[in-house]
């Protein structure tokens, strides 16, 4: 029932755009661009573009993870280095992450790491308060039963506290690879020339509407494949909850 | 002045009332009680209007009741879900004067003296959620005053507070009941509530709801929670109709 | 006053975070062209402000920023208001809402240059289109919540439909609403920041990478300092507005 409405709008476009109501140089219509990513996936461009963007965004995603998740057991822990910290939290946070775009270019030019860094930037974030909230919330007892067996702090941290953070923490790296995949679109879009928003960004610029369509929907599949992928893989993992 | 002729109400497959009748006269005091499942808050719906029977008339002053009706006010046990979480406590009072239509230049002459008699007046300017519950319901019942309704339907108002607040609310319903000489419809599971409020108590038995037997309670007014509770024929009406609650 | 020792110890530590920026700076840890130091950022932010330079791009991202996103708001609550009272609606139009709602607003940018053009009204159309998903799946959840028991008090007070509209599902979806737009106004600014430094529009993110491409490191600083606060400001701002309009609510 949910399909009808998109296949009404590209029904509804077709014979507009064949009409001439709508103007082909920005519209195209869904029979051409269907063709032209048909044509760009043949020829492995879309593809490869897609590759490009996943590269970057799973180092964003692995960066701010192993820093997100060090950090934030760290401040999870000793509360008063994360009431210390707060002001430094509160002032960094709201920096939005396409600020951070100009920075990357200087530093790090035209490359997968310009965009990795900003996305890092972006998932840093939700990845570090989830983590603090889960650690925080681990439940003392468990933690003074790890002491009372004898196990030594590195031990505790590794059988205890992480295993009781970690649904939390899944959650967190879970709303972080969505971001993860649209702030890297975003930079790509706004100047870094590799990935899947350069692809619609080029297109844009070429004037191939069809292209630029295709793409776009192209993107939103994916984004919601993973989208739908993560929550499925989230849903098993935490079985056990 | 309210009627059920032959009520009868299934959902489905399940038979909840059967062939339930009785009258309600003008400034009666009426309570109806009975165990779980006898069908009395479905019963008290029927004559509110908010749902239909299966056969059979529930009459209002001889007029079919075909669905809700501003005459008809309904108190009921969740107070917390039927008061608009939104608006202070006069707001919420003031929600049945704007129904009405009346002017809003009218409403403090008419809402500080309903808050007044239901003892709200210096929360006036609080929302519910900053209320007991006992306070949450006595707003409900000034909203119900406020709409002023020939009938008060209550549907085990006092359910869902502690024993203390209940018997003080009891007093309350009472005297406001005397006082405007409202026609009262109280359904309650408490079988020394019901004696203690009515004129007259219908009993229900369950499984389907019918009427098992209808008493009139000839206490004197007003009644007191000490005196009223040990005068002997409180008793005996509560041995009465102990065994229709299903012991 | 313990609240009060521990805001001057987090003010410690934000102090003791702009010393070890000055120091890297001055150690020269990263080539100073592309890392100045909190002075050289600050003082280039201070001229911004005393010269008057900063005011009229910041106020084409913030008029930007807000166009788009009040469109989204009126847009999102009404077709949100429309499409709850009706089951079938509902079913029609949530799923395409949903799949929407993870697409990078930002993607929308080059099909919009395409038939826009560059200008103004194409960044605060793009804006709207990022913000509207979040709003309007609040107001369709909102809309459709109210207590049941609450329905029948308005049946039995006999309530016009529009006093049940507008006393009833408005407050009762005011909560959900709201946090659709605070995750939105956050968009906005993303948006309308890349959408100016795509366009080339006038506006703060057009003037950083400016900067870049010049390699006027301190400008960049500046500029990202600005959108900081402007994203601060902008998300307090909504936090109270939406602490007042609600204080109903039960603590």
């Amino acid at each position: 029932m949910g399909a009808v409405l998109p296949l009404s709008v590209l029904f509804l476009w077709e014979i507009l755009s064949r009409l001439g109501v709508l103007s082909e140089d920005g519209f195209s219509r869904p029979t051409r661009f269907f063709v032209a990513g048909a044509r760009a996936l043949a020829d492995g461009t879309l593809l490869q573009q897609t590759a490009q963007t996943f590269a970057a965004a799973a180092q964003a995603l692995l960066i701010a993870a192993l820093a997100g998740i060090a950090l934030g057991a760290i401040l999870g822990l000793f509360r008063p280095l994360e009431r210390a910290a707060q002001l430094t939290i509160d002032a960094l946070r709201p920096i939005p992450s396409v600020a951070l775009i100009p920075l990357a270019l200087l530093l790090f030019g035209f490359s997968r790491e310009m965009s990795a860094a900003v996305a890092a930037f972006a998932c840093f974030w939700p990845i570090l308060l989830v983590t603090i909230a889960s650690v925080r919330a681990i439940d003392v007892r468990m933690l003074e039963v790890g002491r009372l067996l004898g196990f030594p702090f590195a031990k505790i941290i590794w059988k205890v506290a992480i295993p009781a953070a970690l649904p939390g923490i899944l959650v967190g790296i879970r709303v972080a690879a969505g971001i993860a995949i649209v702030v890297t679109v975003t930079t790509e879009i706004v100047t870094n020339p590799r990935g899947l928003g350069f692809a619609m960004t080029m297109a844009a610029q070429s004037l191939q509407a069809d292209l630029v369509w295709a793409t776009l929907l192209w993107v939103g599949v994916i984004g919601w494949l993973v989208n739908w992928g993560l929550e499925r893989l989230e849903r098993r993992w935490l079985r056990y909850r | 002045m309210l009627e059920a002729r032959a009520v009868s109400v299934a959902f489905g497959a399940q038979q909840i009332l059967r062939d339930v009748s009785f009258e309600v006269g003008e400034h009666e005091f009426v309570c109806l009680v009975g165990p779980s499942g006898c069908g009395k808050t479905t019963l008290l719906r029927v004559l509110a209007g908010l749902t239909p029977v299966s056969s059979g008339r529930a009459l209002f002053k001889g007029d079919e009741v075909r669905g809700p009706q501003t005459a008809l006010a309904v108190v009921f046990q969740d107070y917390g879900r039927a008061l608009l979480p939104w608006r202070t406590v006069a707001g919420n009072v003031a929600l049945a004067l704007e129904a009405r239509g009346i002017p809003s230049a009218e409403f403090a002459d008419r809402i500080n003296p309903l808050l007044e008699k239901l003892r709200l007046a210096q929360h006036a300017g609080k929302f519910p959620s900053q209320l007991s519950g006992g306070m949450q319901q006595r707003l409900q019942i000034a909203r119900c005053l406020a709409q002023e309704p020939q009938v008060l339907l209550m549907d085990e108002p006092f359910g869902s507070l502690d024993a203390i607040t209940r018997q003080e609310l009891q007093d309350e319903v009472a005297r406001l009941a005397k006082d405007e000489r409202r026609t009262v419809v109280f359904v309650t599971h408490d079988l020394e509530e019901a004696i203690y409020l009515g004129d007259r108590v219908i009993a229900l038995a369950a499984n389907p709801g019918r009427i098992a037997e209808i008493v009139t309670i000839d206490l004197p007014r007003p009644r007191t929670q000490l005196a009223t509770r040990e005068d002997p024929r409180f008793l005996e009406y509560r041995h009465r109709l102990y065994r229709h609650l299903g012991h | 006053m313990k609240r009060l020792a521990w805001f001057s110890t987090s003010v410690l530590f934000l102090a003791a975070l702009l010393v070890a920026w000055k120091l890297a700076a001055d150690a020269k840890l990263v080539n100073p062209l592309w890392f100045p130091g909190p002075d050289k950022s600050f003082s280039k932010l201070f001229e911004w402000v005393t010269t008057g330079s900063l005011w009229a791009p910041l106020g084409q991202t913030v008029w930007r920023m807000f166009a788009g996103w009040l469109l989204a708001c009126a847009a999102g609550i009404t077709l949100g208001a429309a499409i709850a009272s009706s089951t079938l609606a509902r079913r029609l139009l949530q799923p395409s809402a949903e799949f929407l709602r993870p697409l990078p607003a930002s993607a929308i940018l080059p099909p919009a240059i395409l038939v826009l053009g560059f200008s103004d009204a194409m960044i605060v159309f793009v804006v709207a289109f990022g913000c509207v998903w979040p709003i309007l799946l609040g107001a369709i959840h909102g809309f459709g919540s109210l207590d049941q028991r609450l329905t029948e008090v308005s049946r039995l007070l006999n309530l016009s439909a529009w006093d049940r509209a507008w006393k009833f599902q408005l407050p009762n979806a005011l909560p959900h609403i709201f946090a659709g737009m605070r995750v939105s106004i956050a968009i906005a600014l993303i948006v309308t920041v890349a959408s100016e430094m795509l366009s080339s529009q006038p506006g703060v993110g057009y003037l950083m990478l400016v900067a870049a491409r010049a390699f006027r490191s301190a400008d960049i600083f500046a500029g990202i300092i600005v959108l900081g606060m402007l994203g601060f400001l902008t998300n307090y701002a909504t936090q109270k507005l939406e602490d007042w309009l609600l204080r109903w609510r039960p603590a």
